[in-house]
C-alpha cells in the first residue's frame, strides 16, 4: 500500500461550459471557476496560500499570479505560472501538490483559463514566429498551420504497425461524443457515427474533422489541500495516490534519430510506470480514466501506452465497447479531447475535475459505478513528455 | 518525376547553425554537420553538437537517400502551398535522423511505408531553395 502519510487532496472544483466566451476576460474566466472551487471546497480565498496556472497566451504572460493576487486579495507563499506545453494545467497539480507534502503552504488554487483557443499562437506559428517549437530544419517548411499533420504521420505509422483503420479511430470519436451527451460542460453533444467521422472533411490524412479536438475556450480550477486538512474540511476528499512524469528526447516528431517511435510513446509508458509504482496499484486497478488524446488515432496509441491494452489490441476493445462506461475500463467519459472541447492550457484540469467527479459519485449520466480508482492523463508537444496522476476516494 | 516543389522562404535563416544547411541548398548540397570535438554526424543541424555541445562544426554531405516511415496527404497548409500535397517523414539513410518533405506522388497508392525515397534539392529561385522527396528509382 502507498504510504498514507502527508498526501495531497483535491477537495473542491470549478468548470465552465466549454465553448466561446469572446465577450469574456481570461481573467473573468478564471475567478468564475475559482469561486465555483472555492464554494465547492467550503473554505475562503482567505485561506489560499498557494496559486499555481498555466500559460496566458494573450499577453500577460508571466504577470497572471500578480493579477490573480490582487482580485483575490490572497498572499500565497507559493506561486507559479508554468509554462511546458499542454502539460502545464497538470504541472500545476504536481507542483501544487508537492508543496503542500514539503508543508511549505496548506491550500493551492490551480487553475487553467484559455480564450481564443490557441488561434493567436498557430496564427503566429504559420508566419514563422513560432518555429523554434518545432525542429526548425528538419520539419519547418511543411510544419505551419499547428501540427495536425504530425499527429496524422503518428497514426499512419501506428496503422502500419498493427493493422488499425480509420473506421477504429472513428469508433473513438463515437465513443466521446456518446459520453458528451450527458456532460453538460461538453462543448458538443450532438450524436455522431462512424460513418459521420468517415466522411467528415479530412485535414490531414488519416485525420478528419470530427476525429479531431476543436481548439476551444474555457477554464477550470482545483483546490488542493493535505490529507489532514481534506479530512477536516471535506465529505468527499480525492486523494493523489501517485503521479508519473517523463520526458523523452524528442520534440514533436523527434528527428533526430531513426529508432524513437511515433507509434507509441515512451514518455507516456514512463509516467504510467511511475504513477503505479508510487500508487502502489496495477493498471487493471483504475475504474475510470481520462486521457489527453487531441485526435481520435491517439485514443487507441495512449491506452496501449499506459498498459491496460497490448499494442494493437485498442481497436478489438474499441469495437467490444471496453472503454465505454460500464466497460472493463471506462476512457474520457465526459467526451474527451474530441467532444468536451479542448481549451489546451485548461484541458489537463478538466480531466481532473471529471475525475474528482467520478470517485466522488456525483457524475450524474455518465457516472462509472462504485468508481474508487481515477487516472488522468496528459502530455506536451507530441506525447514528448506525459504526466499520469492516479486519485483515489482512500 | 516532373513534379513542380513548392517554394516558401524558411523562417528560421537566422537560426545558428542552420544557415550553412540553406546555404548548402542553394549551392544544389544537402548537408549535415559533424561536430569537431567529438566527431558526431547529426541531422537536424544545429548550433551545438547533441552529443557533446560542442559548437565547431564541419558540413558534410549526405546520399540524401532514406526510407519512407510514415505519410500523411495534408489538405491545409500555409497560402503558398498547394493542397492537398503528400508529406513523406523519412529516415535518412545514413541513420542519423528523419525530415519531413513534400514527396512528389500523385496518389496514396504510391506510397508504401519503407519504400526507398530520395531527398531532391529544388532548383534555387526567387525564393530560397528547399528541399522534396521523390520515390527512388528501382535499383539505384
Amino acid at each position: 500500500m502507498p504510504p498514507k502519510r502527508k498526501r495531497a487532496a483535491i477537495i473542491g472544483i470549478g468548470a465552465v461550459k466549454v465553448g466561446r466566451y469572446p465577450e469574456r476576460q481570461e481573467s473573468e474566466l478564471a475567478l468564475q471557476v475559482i469561486r465555483d472551487a472555492l464554494k465547492d471546497a467550503q473554505i475562503s480565498s482567505r485561506q489560499i496560500d498557494g496559486l499555481f496556472t498555466t500559460p496566458d497566451l494573450q499577453g500577460n504572460i508571466g504577470l497572471q499570479t500578480n493579477l490573480l493576487c490582487e482580485y483575490l486579495r490572497i498572499s500565497p507563499r507559493s506561486m507559479a505560472e508554468i509554462c511546458c506545453g499542454a502539460i502545464a494545467g497538470g504541472l500545476t497539480l504536481k507542483y501544487a501538490a508537492d508543496e503542500i507534502q514539503a508543508g511549505r503552504i496548506k491550500a493551492a488554487l490551480c487553475y487553467g483559463a484559455v480564450r481564443e483557443g490557441s488561434i493567436g499562437w498557430f496564427k503566429n506559428l504559420s508566419q514563422g514566429k513560432g518555429w523554434s517549437m518545432i525542429e526548425p530544419t528538419a520539419l519547418q517548411p511543411y510544419a505551419a498551420y499547428g501540427i495536425i499533420w504530425a499527429y496524422a504521420l503518428s497514426a499512419r505509422r501506428y496503422m502500419h504497425e498493427t493493422g488499425a483503420t480509420e473506421a477504429d479511430f472513428a469508433l473513438a470519436a463515437v465513443r466521446n461524443r456518446k459520453n458528451a451527451a450527458g456532460n453538460p460542460a461538453a462543448a458538443f453533444a450532438k450524436p455522431i457515427t462512424v460513418e459521420d467521422v468517415l466522411r467528415s472533411r479530412c485535414l490531414s490524412s488519416p485525420i478528419k474533422l470530427l476525429d479531431s479536438a476543436a481548439s476551444l475556450d474555457g477554464a477550470a480550477a482545483v483546490v488542493v489541500v493535505s490529507e489532514e486538512a481534506a479530512r477536516d474540511l471535506s465529505p468527499h476528499p480525492v486523494y493523489l495516490q501517485g503521479w508519473g512524469l517523463h520526458h523523452d528526447p524528442s520534440c514533436v516528431i523527434p528527428t533526430d534519430n531513426c529508432s524513437t517511435s511515433i507509434s507509441h510513446f515512451k514518455a507516456t509508458r514512463e509516467a504510467a510506470r511511475e504513477a503505479f509504482q508510487k500508487a502502489g496499484i496495477r493498471p487493471g486497478d483504475v475504474d475510470v480514466a481520462e486521457i489527453y488524446a487531441p485526435f481520435s488515432s491517439h485514443e487507441l496509441i495512449i491506452p496501449e501506452d499506459i498498459g491496460w491494452f497490448q499494442n494493437g489490441e485498442m481497436a478489438q476493445a474499441l469495437r467490444k465497447g471496453e472503454t465505454e462506461i460500464g466497460g472493463r475500463i471506462p476512457i474520457n467519459t465526459d467526451g474527451g479531447l474530441t467532444s468536451r472541447g479542448h481549451p489546451w492550457a485548461a484541458t489537463p484540469l478538466y480531466e481532473t475535475v471529471n475525475i474528482v467527479r467520478q470517485l466522488r459519485g456525483t457524475a450524474g449520466p455518465i457516472q462509472v459505478r462504485g468508481a474508487k480508482v481515477g487516472l488522468m492523463h496528459c502530455e506536451g508537444g507530441m506525447m514528448n513528455n506525459g504526466l499520469v496522476m492516479i486519485f483515489g476516494r482512500d | 518525376m516532373t513534379s513542380k516543389p513548392n517554394f516558401l522562404k524558411p523562417t528560421n535563416l537566422e537560426s545558428p547553425g542552420a544557415i550553412q544547411f540553406w546555404e548548402g541548398l542553394q549551392e544544389g548540397k544537402f548537408l549535415a554537420p559533424r561536430c569537431k570535438h567529438c566527431g558526431e554526424l547529426f541531422f537536424p543541424p544545429r548550433s551545438h553538437c547533441p552529443e557533446c555541445l560542442g559548437d565547431s562544426l564541419s558540413w558534410e554531405e549526405l546520399s540524401g537517400k532514406g526510407f519512407l516511415y510514415s505519410w500523411t496527404e495534408l489538405f491545409f497548409a500555409q497560402p503558398e502551398f498547394d493542397t492537398p500535397f503528400f508529406l513523406g517523414l523519412i529516415d535518412l539513410a545514413e541513420g542519423i535522423g528523419r525530415i519531413a518533405a513534400r514527396i512528389s506522388v500523385k496518389t496514396a497508392e504510391e506510397l508504401h511505408i519503407g519504400m526507398p525515397v530520395r531527398i531532391r534539392i529544388s532548383k534555387p529561385g526567387e525564393w530560397m531553395a528547399l528541399y522534396y522527396a521523390e520515390p527512388s528509382d528501382p535499383g539505384s
